[in-house]
């Protein structure tokens, strides 16, 4: 999850996050890279006392200030259609698990051997108990098992709404009537919050999400355990 | 005495030649700086993260501090 004065991404619990890190290190370099020299260039022109009315043109300086931008975002680029064909390998999921947006909580069937499908609402502040962290905390968790590749189908029953996990790199809209899909595979065991991310309605801020990766045994003892309580 | 003739042409390219060298070395000492400050320790600090990461101690840690809610500490 996030913490306060947090500037960065927040850790990243999957491979496609991790290499969305390193690619957005790559590209604020050179955005920094670009940003200083104009920075000096306009500081330059700010107080120099040399002015010319007749310069019309210079092939040159057009030359480089053509070509010098391309090459960057040629190195741009590459880089960024690498992950984007990295993020679309199919990958044989041993899971799928259709998580469904309503106003104002999620859905999360899992249907691949059962029926198992339950409500994930937010906590309200005042039912917190201590240690759990406000407005991120529900009162049912997807629980996934750790380093298995997962399929996520999303979709909407009434408005748009967007499932989002930042530490694992997610965000998908959820269109009624469509279905989209994502997949994931975590790269530790852990707690990994998000929250809605399109605007839904009065609480489109209280509806987060909580993904739970656990070890497989456990993954299966929770599933059964949750549909004897269905 | 005679005067020193002022220079009167190529001051625009002489005021390039002192500063555009100075411009574009710090903007490439900003970027290597970013390079190596910032990105180079990160991608370690992932890749020596993962080198001794025990996923079965770290999850039995984190079982035994009551951070799961779909399984319980041992104990109980």
């Amino acid at each position: 999850m996030a913490h306060p004065s947090q500037l960065g991404f927040q850790d990243a619990a999957s491979p496609v996050m991790e290499e969305l890190l390193h690619f957005h290190d790559h590209t604020l370099m050179i955005v920094f890279l670009i940003s200083t020299l104009v920075l000096y260039i306009i500081v330059a022109m700010v107080v120099t006392k040399l002015t010319d009315k007749l310069i019309l043109d210079s092939q040159e300086i057009e030359i480089i200030w053509t070509l010098l931008p391309a090459i960057i975002l040629i190195l741009i680029a590459l880089p960024s259609l690498r992950i984007l064909y990295l993020m679309d390998e199919i990958n044989d999921p041993h899971l799928t698990i259709k998580a469904m947006g309503h106003q104002w909580y999620w859905s999360y069937e899992y249907t691949d051997y059962e029926d198992l499908g339950f409500d994930s609402y937010m906590i309200p502040t005042q039912d917190l108990t201590p240690g759990q962290f406000r407005l991120l905390e529900t009162d049912h968790r997807m629980v996934i098992p750790v380093e298995s590749p997962v399929r996520i189908l999303v979709s909407a029953d009434d408005v748009l709404h967007s499932w989002a996990v930042p530490c694992l790199g997610i965000k998908m809209d959820a269109v009624p009537g469509r279905l989209n899909q994502t997949a994931f595979i975590t790269s530790r065991p852990g707690v990994f919050y998000g929250q809605c991310s399109e605007i839904c309605g009065a609480n489109h801020s209280f509806m987060p999400i909580v993904v739970e990766a656990v070890r497989l045994e456990h993954f299966e003892n929770w599933s059964s355990m949750m549909l004897e309580d269905t | 005495m005679s005067l020193q003739k002022p220079i009167m042409r190529g001051l625009l390219a002489k005021r390039l030649r002192f500063h555009l060298p100075i411009a574009f070395g710090i903007a490439i000492t900003v970027a290597l700086s970013y390079k190596f400050g910032v990105t180079e320790p990160r991608k370690k600090a992932y890749a020596n993260f993962y080198k001794q990461y025990d996923a079965v101690k770290e999850f039995n840690a984190m079982r035994e501090a009551g951070v799961f809610e779909s399984v319980r500490p041992s104990g109980k």
